[in-house]
Parts: C-alpha cells; structure tokens; sequence
C-alpha cells in the first residue's frame, strides 16, 4: 500500500514539476508577456494561420542563411 | 434614408453618400482610403480579417502621407535603429489604429508576407511593434508605408531601459507566482488526504508520506517565489522598518522550519500547505500591483514617440532636415501644413491657423501672423510658414512638458494605504508576543520544545493573510463595480486615495464642457430655401470644427436641407471659407480679424451682404451645476488656460466658487503642487495635453475618454463615457469599498485579539490552527462581497 502511494507520489510530482518547468520555459521566452493576445491566440490557429507560420519560419530561415554566407565570405576575404 | 455600414471600416452611414462599385454592387464604402485597404486585402488574400473583425469597427484609413523619407534619414536611424547580433535591423515602433485582436492579426501577417522582414511582433496590450528586418531588401520607410497602405500608422519610439526592466520584472513576478499557485494546487490535493486523516486515523507512514511530498512543494515557493519577501524584509529592515513582507517571510519561515522538525521525527503537525498559501495570496496581491507599474513605463514612451523628431531648416534658401538637438537660435524653420512645431519661435513669412489645443487645451483656433509666436508642439493647420527659432529644444515649450510629466511620473508618490500603516504595528506586536510567550514557557515549565511550537502557534495563526487581503480584496471588488460604470481604476490601490482626497480640480474644456462648439444664437435676416440650402453645402465640404458646429445647428433646426453643387470652393486660411454658386459669390467665416476673445463668430456673406451672424460657445455637459453641487466634504477647484470671462462665467454656471483662469500647462501643474505641499490630497481631472503635467502631479489623474491619448496614458482613473456623473460614481464607489477596507482591516484585528490569547495559553490544536487560517480570510473575503449590495 505504502509502496505503491509512494511511487504514484514520485510519478505524480515529477510530472507536474515537468510541466511546471516547460511552463517557465515558455514564461521566460516571452509567451505570455500579452496576456490580451495570448487570450484572443485561440482565434487565430486556422490551418491557414498554421500554413502561414511554417511558410514565415523558411523565410525567416533562407534570410538568415542567406545573411550568414554573405558574412562568411567577407570575413574570407578579410583574412 | 437607410443606414448601411462600410465594407472595411463597419461604420455606419446613409447609403446615398456611400462610395459604390458597379461590379460589386453588395460593398459599400465610406471613402476612398477604406475601398483602397479593402482592395488590397481581398487582392493579397487576407479577406478573412472581416470575418475575424466581428462587430468591431476600425477608424477609416488615412489619406497618404507624404514624408515617409524621413525614416530612413540618418539622424532618425541613429535614434532609434538598432543592430542585432545576426547583423539585421531593429526598431520598436507604436502602431496607431488598433482595436481589437483582428487588426493585431492583419498588420503581423502582411508584415510577414513582405520579403525582407524577419521579424514582426505586436503586442495587444500596449500596441507596441518590435520589427526586425534585412536593411538589404526592404527601408524602414517601406515597411511603414506598407502598414499604412492598410489603415494604420506607426510612429518609432526609443525603447527605454527602464521599459525593458520593467517587462522583466513582470515576467519575473509572473513565474514566481504561477510557481507559487502550481504548489498551493498541489499541496491542496495532499492536504485532502492529510486533513480527512485527523477524522477517519491514517497512518504514521502515509503520513509521513504526505508530509514528504508537501515539503517537497512547499521549499520552491518558500526559497524561490518567496525571495521576493526575504528581499523586502531585508531592506525594511536596513530602513529600520519592520513591514508587511517581514511579517509574512517570518511566519512562514519559521512555519515551514517548525514543519520541518515534525518532519523529522518530531510529534505533531506539519503546516507546509499554511506556508504555501500565505505567500501564493500575498505575492498574487503584489502581482497585481506590478502590472500597474509596467502600464506607468509604457506611457513615458507613448508621449515620446508622438514629438516631432526633426525639422526643416533654411539656411541661405537651401532646405535641410536637421534632428531637433541640433536647432540653434535664430535658425529659421519651416513649418507645412499639418506638422508640428518642434520648438518655439516668431513668424517671418506667411500667416496660418495653428491648434494650440494641445497646449492651451483651449478648442477655438489660433490665428498667427506674422510676428505672432508659435509655440512648440502646436499644430499648423492651413499655409506654410517660416519662423525664427527663439528657444533650442531642450528649452522649448514641449520638451519642458514633457520632461515635467517624465519627473513627476518616475517619482509619484504613494499615499501610504491603511493595511501597510497598521502592518508595522501589527508585526511588532506580534513578534513581541511570540518571543514572550516563548519566554514564558519556557520559563514557567522549562521544556524548550514545547515553549517553541506555542511561539511559533502564536505566529502562524496570527497569519498576516487576512490583513494583506483585506484591502486588495476590497478595492477589487470596488474596482470591477466601477468598470461596469465605465470608469476605469488602472490600479486597485487608487480606491483607497481616492476615497480620501481632499481636492478635486476640474480642467474646463472638454471636462466640465462638451469641448465642441455649439451654436448659440443667430442673428440676422431669416434665411430663405436657397440661403439655407448654399450655407448648408458650404459647412458641408469642410471639417473645420465651427463649420461642422454650424452643420449640426442647420441639421437640428431644419428639414429637407439638400447639398448644391458649388464651384470654386476655397479654404481661406485662419479666416474661412469662400465659394461660388451660379452668380452668387459665398463667403463663411470670419470678417474682421480681431481675436474673438468670449466667442466665436461665423458670417454668412453672400455678394458681400452679411446675411446671418452665428454666434458659437462650448457647451457645458448635462447635470454639470447638480453633480458638482453634490460632491460634499471635498474643495473643488476650476482650472483653466483660458481668460478670466469665459472662466467666471462658466465657473458660475456650474456653482464652483473657486476658481484659476490664464493657466499654463506647467503653472496647473505647479498649482497643483503647492495643494499637496499644503497636505492636500489632490484629484486632477482633465482632458488634454495641456492637462497632463498637472495630471501626472497629481495624486490621482481623472482623464475623460475622449481627451487626448497622453493624457489617457499618464491618468490613473479613466472615464470612458466622458460624462461627469462618474465623478460623483467616483466618489462614492471609492467611499463605500474604502469604508470596507476599514471594515476588514477591523475584522482582522478582532480575529486576532481573540484568538493569538488561546494560542498564547497553549489552547490551539492543529486541527483548529489550519481551519481558523483559512477561516479569517473567508471572513475578509466574505465581507467585501457586501460592497456591491447597495
């Protein structure tokens, strides 16, 4: 009996702090900075809206790559 | 008639004047600028922001804007670009024209749609936007243009560090509560198990169990959300104060150490779930206040990003754009159509209608000639003009207010709330009590362990729970009754020094009156169909403020007015109007250029006969002389910039017997001062950004819904319906909660008085210690649910 309320104790607590330390992960980020456009975020998660993120991270990601080289040369000419 | 509503913008307007499509024939559009954005929208795919816009409307779209190059100037991007670490470009902007989710959705997705911008982050509570992009494929004054293309307007700001510290602060207090309520939730479950244990007998070792798993919860919240406790203790104590933090940190400290002794080995109860929930309670107050405080640092960048940031400059006929700090004396600035001046100065060339109202707060128009002086931050409304520069910025009218308001925002004092006054007594009391009951004890029967948990019983039920939520409680609940009267408490703390203020200063202009002209009396020839019809056609194609008076006045006298085709229609700066209609040459507005010093006169001229002479006064709200006549127990004072005559005659028609007129913006503000000098507990009620240095002087800022965005942001309180019964709802809302913090802080006592004896002779069981914690906050809480019942 003991045994088996310390083990759902154990699962029990080291889930919940789990949660509780992405939570904080996702606080520190700045997710929940606007608690007005967290509140109204549910509105606007359509498949569309879901497309459009995916599309916005490859720009963002072939900018930045494209950044990245651009620097890479110039520092190869520079030495 | 039918009344149908635009297309993009949801407003409401008669059909006939709507802008119609013939492909289309279901749109409907109320001008040219809301068709465009529609167009545009449907074009880019982003149509489905009218099926998210819901019932919201938006504010028609400006006309284009023309000095956009300005952002990509190098004195702009030295101010307010930034460089990240990827090498990309930065800037914080304020987005104008927001009103609800949707429009937050639509100017981050065609911000992201344009190549270039890495970056586009909008936040719903501030409107602030941080925007970073490649500066290779797209300028700053694209990207505005591109959120202008779509009815908004942004405007840069400087971020400031005291912003970027006050977000993490918040975000701080945020994981430390949240961290806090994870815990009290937690422990709450065990404490089921724990509590039913003491009726139906539990054993030692599930006991034992639960008690692991509570401390295991509890030393998070203790050593980790109650830091901030242990730190204002800490520089209470370095003040030589002994304060509510201290109290709280040393119960629960000492609680939690007691605990960990039964945990231990020791015979008892533990009251890890008591330490939890002291400080989740108290740090979910002190949240609340810290939210207020982040609103203070955002207005600060709110007023700042609404100032000119350059000027033209003429030297030798050649027109340069300088950054304000580097105007001098006597350089010469020119001024177009709708800017701002940025700093002080004489008129050279040209003569133009200037807005002052955002300094002399007055709504009647200025004219300047020639001579005439400009003062900074006044808008030029019709002609261009060049002045001689007579004050650099960093003495120039503005910048003088604005750094009035940055002063006395950064150190507003408190007036110190009745829990926080008490606390100190109440703790010292206390924590004489326990160390001499300890005393006593120990003294009396010399067994050392029993003399520490009857101290430390002391300590624990004399919880400091129901005094730190005996006010918050409270003004909440005042607070929320408030907002359903749509006025707006920013902060639940303004309650309490509301309810005890001894003053109440009213701006004239838009606070005791309307702020808009109204048509008092006609003089002159009664006018005929035709008369009627051209008058009403002239007022009709302008927006100057006396010719939509002059409008409403027609609207509201006669029937079946009809707009004729006039040619020629032209804007007489600073004078008026003049036309042309079949042989009949029009003219509207002013005849003499005498300033009008009580009035404003408008002439109806037609072939140089004056045909009518309207007379136009600012209106004083409803009920003005009956709810300012109830306000009891309280001085009230009018302030205003405008002369003498108009101030005495408006004073007495509202029943105020004291009164200032000829104000300056930063002499209110200076009045204001010396009634708090003199002890007095100021409310400033006001309007207007000639206002605001006094409304951020004072205790408590009012401002009216209507009034100006600064003096919104900068104000405490915030009267959504403009109307002047809020003062008296004020009033007597804040009166009633704060009788009931009294209440509550009594209740607190009394419990204390009553039960820290039983606990000091030894009497409480653990079983009765929890309950009656719980019990005395029920009370507080229960008590404040009285407030609303009338």
């Amino acid at each position: 009996m003991t045994e088996t309320l310390t083990m759902m104790l154990v699962v029990g607590l080291v889930l919940s702090f789990t949660i509780l330390g992405i939570f904080i992960w996702g606080a520190k980020q700045g997710q929940f900075d606007d608690g007005e456009k967290m509140m109204s975020g549910l509105l606007f998660d359509s498949q569309e809206d879901l497309n459009d993120a995916i599309e916005k991270e490859k720009k963002v990601k072939s900018i930045k790559e494209m950044k990245s080289r651009k620097n890479k040369t110039k520092e190869d000419k520079n030495s | 008639m039918s009344i149908v509503k635009c297309t993009h913008c949801h407003l409401e307007f008669d059909e006939k004047v709507m802008i119609k499509e013939p492909q289309n024939p279901e749109l409907n559009f109320c001008c040219n600028g809301c068709q465009g954005v529609y167009h545009l929208l449907k074009d880019d795919g982003l149509d489905s922001f009218y099926d998210k816009l819901g019932n919201n409307t938006l504010t028609p779209p400006l006309q284009a804007h023309d000095d956009l190059d300005r952002f990509d100037l190098e004195t702009f991007e030295k101010r307010y670009v930034k460089i990240t670490e990827d090498g990309f470009k930065k800037v914080d902007l304020i987005i104008e024209g927001i009103h609800c989710a949707a429009c937050i959705w639509l100017n981050e997705k065609i911000l992201h749609k344009t190549d270039g911008i890495i970056e586009a982050n909008i936040n719903f509570t501030n409107y602030k936007a941080k925007i970073i992009w490649d500066d290779e494929q797209i300028k700053l004054s694209e990207i505005i243009a591109k959120i202008q293309s779509i009815g908004y307007n942004a405007y840069p700001y400087d971020q400031t560090k005291s912003e970027e510290k006050a977000t993490k602060n918040k975000r701080d207090y945020f994981i430390k509560m949240m961290v806090a309520v994870f815990a009290s939730v937690n422990i709450m479950m065990l404490g089921v198990a724990k509590y039913s244990g003491f009726f139906s007998g539990i054993d030692d070792d599930i006991l034992n169990l639960v008690h692991i798993g509570e401390f295991i919860l509890t030393t998070p919240v203790l050593f980790y959300s109650g830091i901030i406790f242990f730190r204002g203790a800490y520089y209470g104590l370095k003040n030589r104060i002994i304060n509510m933090d201290f109290l709280v940190i040393a119960g629960a400290s000492l609680t939690y150490i007691y605990s960990l002794y039964i945990l231990f080995g020791g015979d008892g109860h533990s009251y890890f779930d008591s330490v939890t929930m002291i400080i989740t309670f108290v740090l979910v107050g002190k949240y609340l206040e810290v939210l207020g405080k982040k609103g203070a640092a955002d207005t600060l960048d709110k007023i700042k990003s609404q100032l000119p940031t350059e000027a033209t400059i003429v030297s030798d006929g050649v027109k340069k754009i300088v950054s304000l700090e580097e105007i001098k004396l006597d350089d010469i600035i020119e001024i177009k159509v709708g800017e701002k001046a940025s700093v002080d100065g004489i008129i050279i060339s040209g003569a133009s209608s200037f807005d002052e109202s955002s300094i002399s707060g007055e709504s009647v128009l200025v004219t300047k000639n020639i001579d005439d002086k400009i003062i900074s931050g006044t808008i030029n409304l019709d002609s261009v003009i060049r002045y001689k520069v007579t004050s650099d910025y960093e003495h120039s009218t503005l910048n003088n207010i604005v750094n009035i308001i940055e002063d006395s925002l950064a150190s507003k004092s408190d007036i110190e709330n009745t829990a926080n006054e008490l606390s100190k007594y109440f703790s010292i009391t206390i924590l004489t009590i326990a160390v001499l009951s300890f005393l006593g004890w120990y003294v009396y029967n010399a067994e050392f362990e029993n003399a520490l948990i009857i101290s430390i019983s002391v300590i624990v039920i004399a919880c400091p729970c129901a005094l730190a939520l005996a006010t918050p409680i409270a003004s909440l609940i005042g607070i929320s009754w408030l907002a359903k009267k749509g006025i707006l408490f920013k902060e639940a703390k303004y309650i309490e020094t509301f309810a005890k203020a001894t003053t109440l200063i009213l701006d004239k202009t838009g606070t005791i009156t309307k702020g808009k002209l109204k048509v008092l009396s006609v003089e002159g020839e009664v006018l005929g169909e035709e008369e009627l019809n051209i008058l009403y056609s002239l007022v009709d194609s302008s927006t100057h403020p006396v010719s939509c008076a002059v409008r409403k006045y027609l609207e509201n006298n006669y029937k079946n007015l009809k707009t004729l085709e006039l040619e020629d229609i032209k804007q007489i700066p600073a004078v008026g109007m003049s036309a042309k209609f079949k042989e009949l040459k029009i003219f509207g507005g002013k005849v003499d250029n005498k300033k009008e010093y009580e009035r404003t006169i408008y002439h109806f001229i037609v072939n140089d006969k004056n045909i009518a002479t309207f007379e136009l006064e600012d209106e004083i709200k409803e009920g003005a002389y009956e709810i300012i006549s109830s306000l009891q127990n309280i001085k009230v004072i009018m302030c205003t910039g405008d002369n003498e005559k108009v101030a005495s005659k408006v004073a007495k028609a509202v029943g105020i017997k004291d009164y200032k007129a000829n104000m300056n913006p930063i002499q209110k503000a200076q009045f204001v001062d010396e009634l708090k000098q003199n002890g007095e507990i100021v409310i400033m009620a006001g309007d207007g950004i000639n206002d605001a240095p006094a409304l951020s002087t004072a205790d408590i800022a009012m401002a009216m819904g209507n009034g100006a965005d600064i003096a919104i942001a900068i104000s405490d309180v915030v009267v959504l319906n403009n109307s002047l019964d809020a003062i008296r709802d004020s009033f007597r809302i804040s009166k009633r909660t704060y009788s009931f913090i009294k209440q509550n802080l009594a209740i607190s006592l009394v419990y204390n008085i009553v039960t820290i004896p039983l606990a000091v002779a030894g009497f409480v069981i653990p079983l009765v210690a929890a309950l009656s914690m719980s019990l005395s906050s029920l009370l507080v809480v229960g008590n404040s649910l009285r407030i609303k019942k009338d």
